[in-house]
């Protein structure tokens, strides 16, 4: 196998790490990407003449590990992405791999976590009042000598002395405070990201 | 890339000018595209050239993607003669809008910057002849 040759399979072999790492992206944007860094790598390592294996191992190593570079490009895409779309799944899935690569997005997907979770709870307890008048909504339950306050959704039977807080007014409050919390956490989501995203333009290294 | 932000260890004057150099890199990117288009490879050479830019490789190509991906830059590849195609980016309207915009900012930013700093080049710490701190 000629020098040529062995550098040549070293190419294929990180632009097929990178398209794995970009599986999560649409087809052709990985491919644009791909081809991109082919060119870049082709012109750079036969920049003296004829490229040569230590050539290319040389660009590769400047380029950086093909997961790094991948996921700089998943941040970036997802941040758009949710910044221009709002869906919830987006700003969950961006702030996911925020939170995998600092401290702070950990704190605000927990955050954002609880919020959907309890906004989400708020609503089903609201919708379920209906189908289970007597069990659903915001009870006080006695727990020893304290109380805790639950949501319930209605199935099973309520522990005894426990009260039910709102009655009939969980619908009107649990529609609205729950989709209210719902917004709130996304708007929170998009904030933080947006705020991510002046802190540290391109992720970070 | 490192698991811990760069914000998380800021001892090192070291991390201070990493994060510099990337939040500048945006602005220099499209302030050598200005007069023209150019392709990824020429953008590093410029760059390298032109100021002490000297940045991760790997870190300009996903920031040209989200630049384009916000409207501020376009690309089209075109076949070169040196026989693989080169994805070349131009600045779109909205982009230089957005270059002068930033460059402006930039001035009086540095202006304002540079008289706070002005007591500190007199302080008895100068300077030695490599750019190095003597102590």
């Amino acid at each position: 196998m000629t020098e040529v040759n062995v550098a040549q399979r070293k190419i294929e072999k990180y632009l097929q790490e990178l398209r794995a790492a970009l599986r999560a992206l649409p087809a052709e944007q990985a491919s644009d990407i791909v081809e991109e860094l082919r060119s870049h790598i082709v012109e750079k390592a036969a920049a003296n003449g004829e490229m040569t294996p230590v050539a290319v191992d040389s660009v590769i190593t400047d380029l950086g590990r093909p997961e790094d570079l991948a996921s700089l490009y998943l941040t970036d895409d997802l941040q758009v992405r949710a910044l221009a779309s709002r869906s919830p799944l987006l700003v969950l899935r961006s702030l996911f791999r925020w939170a995998s690569l600092s401290f702070a997005g950990c704190f605000v997907l927990m955050s954002s976590l609880l919020g959907y979770f309890v906004a989400a709870a708020l609503v089903y307890s609201a919708l379920l009042k209906p189908i289970h008048p007597r069990t659903a909504g915001l009870w006080m339950i006695p727990d020893g000598a304290d109380y805790e306050i639950s949501l319930r959704l209605g199935f099973g039977a309520v522990p005894a002395g426990s009260r039910d807080l709102l009655g009939w007014w969980i619908v009107p409050i649990g529609l609205t405070v729950g989709i209210g919390l719902f917004l709130l956490t996304s708007q929170c989501g998009l904030w933080c990201i947006r705020w991510l995203r002046r802190a540290s333009p391109i992720a970070t290294h | 890339m490192s698991v811990t932000t760069a914000k998380a260890v800021p001892e090192t004057s070291d991390k201070w000018e990493v994060q510099v150099r990337k939040g500048c890199l945006e602005l220099a990117i499209l302030a050598v595209l200005w007069s023209g288009r150019l392709y990824g490879l020429e953008i590093l050479r410029r760059l390298e050239e032109g100021s002490a830019l000297i940045v991760p490789e790997g870190t300009v190509y996903p920031l040209l993607n989200r630049l384009k991906a916000e409207g501020l830059l376009a690309s089209e590849w075109v076949e070169a003669d040196a026989g693989h195609p080169r994805k070349y980016y131009k600045l779109t309207a909205v982009g230089r809008r957005r270059a002068v915009q930033m460059a402006e900012f930039w001035s009086t930013f540095s202006a304002n910057l540079d008289s706070l700093l002005a007591p500190l080049r007199l302080a008895p710490l100068r300077p030695g002849p490599h750019g190095k701190e003597e102590r």
